[in-house]
């Protein structure tokens, strides 16, 4: 068990936003998060990365207690990509990547060959190479959502947090993003929209009005029933001729 | 702009850093050498031989009196004052995110305004307070008030609130600006109104070793912060939220470096008046010059912001015979110009 979050709860003048949420993530799955927008998924997340500190409940990382844990300590544990962060400064692709390396360097430890390693494995990782020198504004949604997650592998963490890191993508990139998050050998969680790219996860945590309501294999979770409940759509199965694999079509309900 | 420039070695490190202190060095040999008055660059530097060092050299006593009494304390200030106040702001701007933040956008120009004011005119203090110290004490209040108001809002609490911090600024400022302009309608004479003015656009007149003595640590402990947090601050290009993944305490650098940045200020300002400009514009500058990165941009910044005042303390002496313009009259004239050619040129580059 790599991490463990119990009875987690995040409420903010007195709504609840998130509450007793119980979830265990498993040493090397893909975890996709699914549910409709405001139910919760990003708060999770961010309550999972311990950036936000929880009102309920506790998150450990290997056992040991997320919130108490200094930040730097918890940033070699644990990376996390939010939706979609921006910059106007006029920084290069490498000077991104390397920010990954934050939370192992301090002023007296600084710089060393091993980070350059680790920065060009991370690009390399996320077929960034011969990008270092382009600069962030040049970059498309695409080439953006892989330096993150670059920055992100450079931190070299044992969890990897992804909050919806196909939103705003074409279908080319999500899917491109998506297999990169599959074929890396590290845990992650995945908020996701698309119900269809969920079901290439190993398991999925469905939420709803704050709640996980369900967690398990994506086909037993992602039934027609429980999809028509939470987000008020009415789902059909259809297959793909070409390989026999079902999918879901989606009419309103 | 050169977005891959080779990871400097220690050796090229150390070659910046001394060509920087050579910059530097030259800076206030010129500020001590030029004015109205021209004194040989040899006649300083004999002259300085003999102070710190105890040499013998045969240097004219007036000559001796201006250099050590006035300009050298002068242009060693103007430097402390333009590297403090250009670091604070590159701070400030890479905290907040936001390319409009200044050292007095927490309120502490105004706030220090207002102390000087109340010193000076209303007789706040009773003669026992000098008007450097109202202004210090105008300047932390004022502060205090704008923080403890961006906290009220939310502005501290969530990562996200870093527009509370920039609205309750520009409250505070509203709020103290009103009050020096409410002292000096009621109470000041034309002559007191005329004098504070010309300390509300910054006045280096003044400066004596104690200020050296004073600005010196102070610029230096604020350059040394931003050093320390450099990583720190890059981590902060992609916002508040990205920062703490990246395993920074943002809670506790903000609030360090927020209020290291309002006491270097607040120092400053009471030193030598509210120079604008310097805070706004130096750092943008140096970013256009040496890129995004902390680690160089916050030397760079001192080292420019420094270089610029100390030119335009000089330029304020000499631009009008027989007249001392405000700094921030200069600040203003001759930076404006430049910092749009180096805009323009910046957007040719990159």
């Amino acid at each position: 068990m790599i991490l463990e979050a119990r009875n987690l709860g995040w409420s903010v003048r007195g709504r609840a936003i998130v509450s007793n949420v119980d979830l265990a993530v498993r040493e090397g799955e893909t975890l996709g998060l699914v549910g409709p927008n405001g139910s919760g998924k990003s708060t999770l997340m961010r309550l999972l990365a311990g950036i936000v500190r929880s009102t309920s409940g506790e998150v450990r990382i290997r056992g040991q207690k997320l919130h108490g844990m200094p930040r730097r300590q918890a940033a070699q544990l644990i990376a996390f990509l939010e939706q979609q962060a921006e910059t106007t400064e006029a920084i290069s692709v490498r000077d991104a990547v390397e920010l990954g390396r934050t939370p192992w360097l301090t002023p007296l430890q600084p710089w060393s060959d091993e980070d350059d390693r680790v920065v060009r494995q991370a690009l390399a990782d996320t077929d960034m190479e011969g990008f270092e020198c382009r600069s962030w504004a040049t970059l498309s949604g695409g080439e953006r959502q892989r330096v993150h997650l670059a920055r992100a592998l450079a931190q070299q963490p044992q969890l990897l947090l992804l909050d919806e890191p196909t939103n705003h993508l074409d279908i080319q990139h999500q899917l491109s993003i998506l297999k990169l998050v599959a074929d890396l050998p590290i845990t992650s969680v995945v908020a996701l929209h698309d119900l269809n790219q969920a079901l290439g996860c190993d398991r999925v945590g469905m939420m709803s009005a704050g709640q996980l309501v369900a967690l398990g294999p994506p086909r037993d979770i992602l039934t027609a029933e429980r999809i028509a409940a939470v987000f008020g759509v009415r789902a059909t199965i259809v297959v793909d001729p070409e390989d026999g694999t079902s999918i879901f079509r989606f009419h309103t309900a | 702009m050169n977005f891959c420039s080779a990871r400097p070695t220690r050796a090229s490190r150390l070659g910046r850093g001394a060509m920087g202190a050579a910059a530097l060095f030259a800076a206030v040999l010129a500020g001590t050498c030029i004015g109205e008055t021209p004194i040989p660059v040899l006649t300083v530097l004999q002259t300085l031989a003999n102070k710190i060092f105890g040499a013998a050299h045969v240097v004219d006593p007036i000559d001796v009196g201006i250099i050590w009494n006035y300009r050298l304390p002068r242009a060693i200030v103007a430097a402390c004052c333009g590297a403090g106040l250009a670091v604070s702001g590159m701070v400030l701007q890479s905290l907040l995110r936001n390319a409009l933040a200044d050292p007095y956008l927490l309120g502490i120009s105004a706030g220090a305004s207002t102390g000087a004011v109340a010193v000076t005119v209303a007789g706040l203090g009773a003669g026992a307070v000098s008007m450097s110290l109202g202004a210090f004490i105008g300047a932390v209040t004022a502060f205090l008030m704008v923080a403890l108001l961006a906290r009220a809002a939310g502005g501290g609490v969530t990562l996200r609130g870093t527009g509370q911090i920039v609205l309750a600024g520009i409250a505070g400022s509203q709020l103290f600006n009103a009050l020096t302009s409410f002292i000096i309608t009621k109470s000041a004479n034309a002559e007191q109104a005329r004098g504070i003015m010309f300390w509300l656009l910054g006045n280096l007149s003044g400066a004596r070793w104690p200020d050296v003595w004073l600005a010196v640590p102070v610029a230096i402990v604020g350059l040394g912060a931003c050093i320390w947090y450099a990583r720190a601050l890059d981590a902060f290009s992609f916002g508040a939220e990205s920062a703490a993944s990246l395993g920074v305490p943002v809670r506790v650098v903000q609030v360090v470096l927020i209020g290291l940045t309002a006491l270097v200020t607040a120092v400053m300002v009471s030193i030598v008046g509210s120079i604008g400009f310097v805070g706004l514009v130096i750092p943008h500058a140096a970013r256009f010059l040496v890129g995004v990165r902390h680690g160089r941009l916050g030397p760079a910044t001192a080292l420019i912001g420094a270089v610029f005042l100390i030119a335009a303390d000089v330029l304020s002496r000499t631009i009008v015979p027989g007249q001392v313009l405000p700094i921030g009259v200069i600040t203003a004239l001759v930076g404006a110009p430049a910092f749009a050619l180096i805009l323009v040129r910046g957007r040719r580059r990159s």
